[in-house]
């Protein structure tokens, strides 16, 4: 352990973060961030399509190599998309230049995703950045090759980046129904996306009473050929602790939460507005512990956030697979002010079965307020700023008899269980 | 007289449980020989949630039945319903290899198998897949494709699916009486059974079975199940409004509901009172009839135009030639056939079971199509396969725990 002084962990809170989007599967990814809104985060988003930039949202928009693809696309050429991004290589130093976090969020198995990510996060690294890819595994109807080309390279970005995170979009798209439009579909593989890399800025910028910074993150998701497990639950009410931690249990991926037990390092990560109690921790905490195995090694953090208001969210982060021991305890090229708590190996892929629970509210801003055991002085907390909540569909309590206790029945965001007549507000006589 | 051909069908349903046992003959008709019932307790919108308690009402209700029929149930068919239970429909294909041009059977399986090749939610298991169209080489209204010729053969199913789990809590609770649960069927598609014919199905129909936690409907269209749902709100629905409209007991509500309560507007005089007697822990109270009537009539529209949109979709009525069928204890409310009509805009007949033989008098009573509509799945899963109006079902049913 490599405790920084003081002074470098106040400081994290003003990381320059750049998002780059590379590629067609990067572009989507971006424009749902741009809609979902990360504060103080460049996007920028390098293709070797012109075509895409039509509909990218993104500020800054590089065309690569517009010698050698002109502008027209790789057609699935990983070589083709490695040679654009090495004419362009001025063009991306210079995009990505300023950054202590650099996210590159690309879609595995395509040419300009597959060919130039590594190229991006060496030219991150050269600027003492710390790099983080977000990768989705292509679906598995796209076929065996570009699932073998998709292997390869993230065995490949893993020498490159700090930390590589590799999502199934199998997995993704496996709670979306029969009938969904593949649209639809993507855009659930990017929503889960979004809110991962949400919740992972949050925990790197954010300081709170005890930080859990990208030390934690990797420690949770390194692992030897790891599937990370990722879920996120909000609630608020009187059961909202357990309600939360059900809600971020409930991701398929984690099988409801058995797959917890076989992980061994997890992140748990609780934030509130000012009642958090400690009687809710220890009732989540308690329950949560039952999911996981006995050796399971428990990174909790704890953050209180005025703006969530009565709501309590939760945030669990994990990697299912074999530990690396840690070897070497040389930090890599991380910037002085980025609070290091633990020496940084490179972190190998980690394939992270990610969960969207739809029915709990989008993660609110970034404001999940960090807290780990190591250190901290409370005064130091100063509200960032924080996004407008996001609508959430909220059902008055109405009457509902002998239904109160019963699943409610929903459709078009009425309670069916709430008596019509009350619903409608009909008069004697009036049907309608 | 073979044991085999006396079938039992179970529904486990959320105001009476009802055990009906039948006989299944040879000719394509069924006599039944006895049912028997108990209230339901323990069971809210179809599903079970308490399940000692509903373990006994099943115990009484199969009791009964075997004290009416004087045979011993050993198995039974079992409906299932709630709100998890959901449908598609898929098509199939496979490829007949090249050293044979013959479709034979196991191309059948495998055509089902491909169909299934479907995204449900992980959690779902399949109910059923009903078959509803064979193609061959592309070629429409194949009705039996074992034995023909062809390169290709390809088969639209409706499929029905639900929560594993849920599914499975009904058949645990049947199975530890040490009774035996051969399948389950979704309920609507059982009381289908007992109300079309070949005929009524051919020409298309819509069958809404209303019960007191559910109301699930089937959509027959050329003679094969088109689709198909359940809507978690019933009776039980109709009686908590009451209870809460007019502010009395639920038990009362019920039995006002069932004695004086209709659908039907403006049908009562103004100041038209109901008056409800005094008894043991109810002291005596007039209410207007009219509000009565309104409390019922939104909550029966308001089902009636939720499963209304769905045909909307498709303009799914206008294939309907035999109309609306509705069955289920709901169909019984007064009025509730005008005001179908008048929601669905076609024809609405109060079905009961008239397709069996037996002693059906005392049970022409559509609370009980579910239970009979059972025994005559059951009847047809006997039939011959190939042949029959039950090629059209799926000959592999699948059956939990």
């Amino acid at each position: 352990m490599i405790e920084l002084p003081g002074s470098a962990q106040s400081s994290t809170a003003d990381l320059r973060i750049k998002v780059i989007g590379l590629g067609g599967a990067g572009n989507h990814l971006l424009n749902r961030l741009q809609r979902d809104g990360v504060p103080a985060t460049d996007l920028v988003v390098l293709d070797t399509d012109s075509q895409m930039f039509d509909s990218s949202e993104a500020a800054l928009k590089v065309l690569l190599g517009t010698g050698v693809a002109q502008g027209l696309g790789t057609g699935g050429d990983p070589e083709l998309g490695y040679r654009a991004a090495e004419e362009s290589a001025e063009e991306i130093r210079a995009s990505i230049d300023g950054a202590d976090l650099l996210f590159v969020c690309m879609g595995l198995g395509g040419g300009t995703g597959s060919g130039a990510a590594a190229l991006v996060a060496a030219y991150g690294q050269e600027q003492e950045a710390l790099v983080i890819v977000f990768a989705t595994m292509p679906f598995s109807f796209e076929g065996e090759r570009r699932r073998a080309l998709a292997e390869e390279t993230l065995a490949t970005l893993e020498s490159y980046a700090d930390l590589v995170i590799c999502f199934e979009n199998d997995k993704m798209a496996s709670t979306v129904s029969a009938g969904t439009e593949l649209r639809e579909a993507f855009a659930m593989a990017d929503l889960i996306l979004s809110q991962a890399m949400r919740s992972i800025t949050a925990l790197m910028r954010r300081r709170g009473l005890i930080h859990a910074g990208f030390a934690q993150v990797a420690a949770a998701l390194r692992a030897q050929n790891a599937r990370a497990l990722f879920g996120l639950g909000e609630a608020d009410g009187t059961h909202r602790a357990l309600t939360a931690l059900e809600r971020a249990l409930q991701s398929p991926l984690m099988d409801r939460g058995r797959l917890l037990s076989d992980v061994h390092n997890v992140l748990i990560h609780v934030a509130a507005g000012r009642n958090l109690t400690l009687d809710e921790v220890q009732l989540f905490m308690t329950e949560f512990n039952r999911h996981i195995g006995e050796r399971t090694r428990i990174l909790f953090s704890a953050a209180i956030d005025p703006l969530l208001g009565e709501r309590l969210s939760i945030v669990i982060v994990s990697a299912l697979g074999e530990p690396i021991p840690v070897e070497v305890a040389v930090p890599r090229r991380v910037p002085a002010h980025l609070e290091i708590k633990k020496a940084e190996p490179i972190a190998p892929p980690v394939v992270v079965e990610a969960y969207s629970p739809l029915v709990t509210a989008p993660l609110t801003g970034l404001n999940v307020r960090n807290v780990s055991r190591t250190a901290e002085e409370s005064d130091d907390i100063h509200p960032p700023q924080r996004l407008p909540e996001p609508a959430q569909v909220q059902f008055e309590p109405a009457t509902r008899g002998r239904f109160e206790k019963s699943e409610p029945t929903i459709v078009d965001g009425q309670d069916l269980d709430v008596p019509t007549f009350l619903r409608r507000n009909a008069k004697a006589g009036q049907g309608r | 007289m073979a044991s085999e051909d006396i079938v039992v069908g179970l529904e486990i349903g959320t105001s009476k449980i009802c055990a009906v046992v039948g006989e299944t003959r040879r000719d394509g008709s069924v006599k039944i020989l006895g049912v028997g019932q108990s209230p339901s307790r323990g069971v809210r919108k179809g599903e079970i949630v308490d399940f000692e308690t509903a373990g006994k009402c099943v115990r009484e209700a199969l009791a009964d039945a075997e004290e009416k029929s004087d045979v011993m149930i050993r198995s039974v068919l079992l409906a299932v319903t709630g709100s998890h239970i959901g449908s598609l429909n898929n098509r199939g294909s496979v490829d007949i290899p090249e050293d044979r041009e013959e479709i034979c059977e196991e191309d059948f399986e495998e055509v089902q198998a491909a169909a299934r090749e479907v995204s449900i939610p992980p959690a779902n298991q399949f109910v059923h897949s009903v078959l509803q169209h064979y193609y061959v080489d592309g070629q429409d209204g194949v009705l039996n494709p074992i034995g023909m010729m062809g390169r290709k053969l390809e088969a639209d199913f409706h499929i029905i699916h639900g929560v594993g789990t849920r599914i499975k809590n009904s058949i645990r609770c049947v199975k530890e009486l040490d009774i035996n649960v051969e399948a389950v069927v979704f309920a609507p598609l059982a009381a289908a059974q007992v109300m079309l014919d070949l005929n009524q199905k051919n020409l298309g129909a819509l069958v809404i079975d209303m019960g007191g936690g559910t109301s699930g409907y089937i959509v027959y269209i050329d003679g094969a199940v088109k689709y198909s749902r359940c809507l978690a709100v019933g009776g039980d629905h109709i009686t908590n409004d009451i209870s809460l409209g007019l502010r009395i007991p639920m038990a009362r509500a019920e039995r006002l509901k069932i004695e004086e309560g209709s659908v039907l507007l403006g049908q009562s005089r103004p100041g038209d009172r109901v008056v409800l007697k005094d008894e043991t822990g109810f002291s005596g109270r007039e209410l207007d009839r009219e509000m009565l009537n309104t409390i019922i009539h939104c909550r029966v529209r308001e089902i009636f135009e939720l499963l209304k949109r769905d045909f909307e979709k498709g303009n799914i009525l206008h294939f309907l030639g035999s109309g609306l069928l509705l069955t289920g204890g709901c169909s019984l409310i007064k009025g509730i056939d005008q005001l179908a009509e008048e929601v669905f805009g076609m024809p609405v007949h109060l079905s009961h079971s008239h397709t069996v033989g037996g002693i059906t008098s005392p049970f022409e009573n559509p609370q009980f199509s579910t239970a009979i509509g059972l025994v005559k799945y059951a009847q047809a899963m006997q039939g011959e396969k190939p042949r029959g109006w039950f090629s059209r079902f799926s000959r592999k049913l699948r059956i939990f725990g």
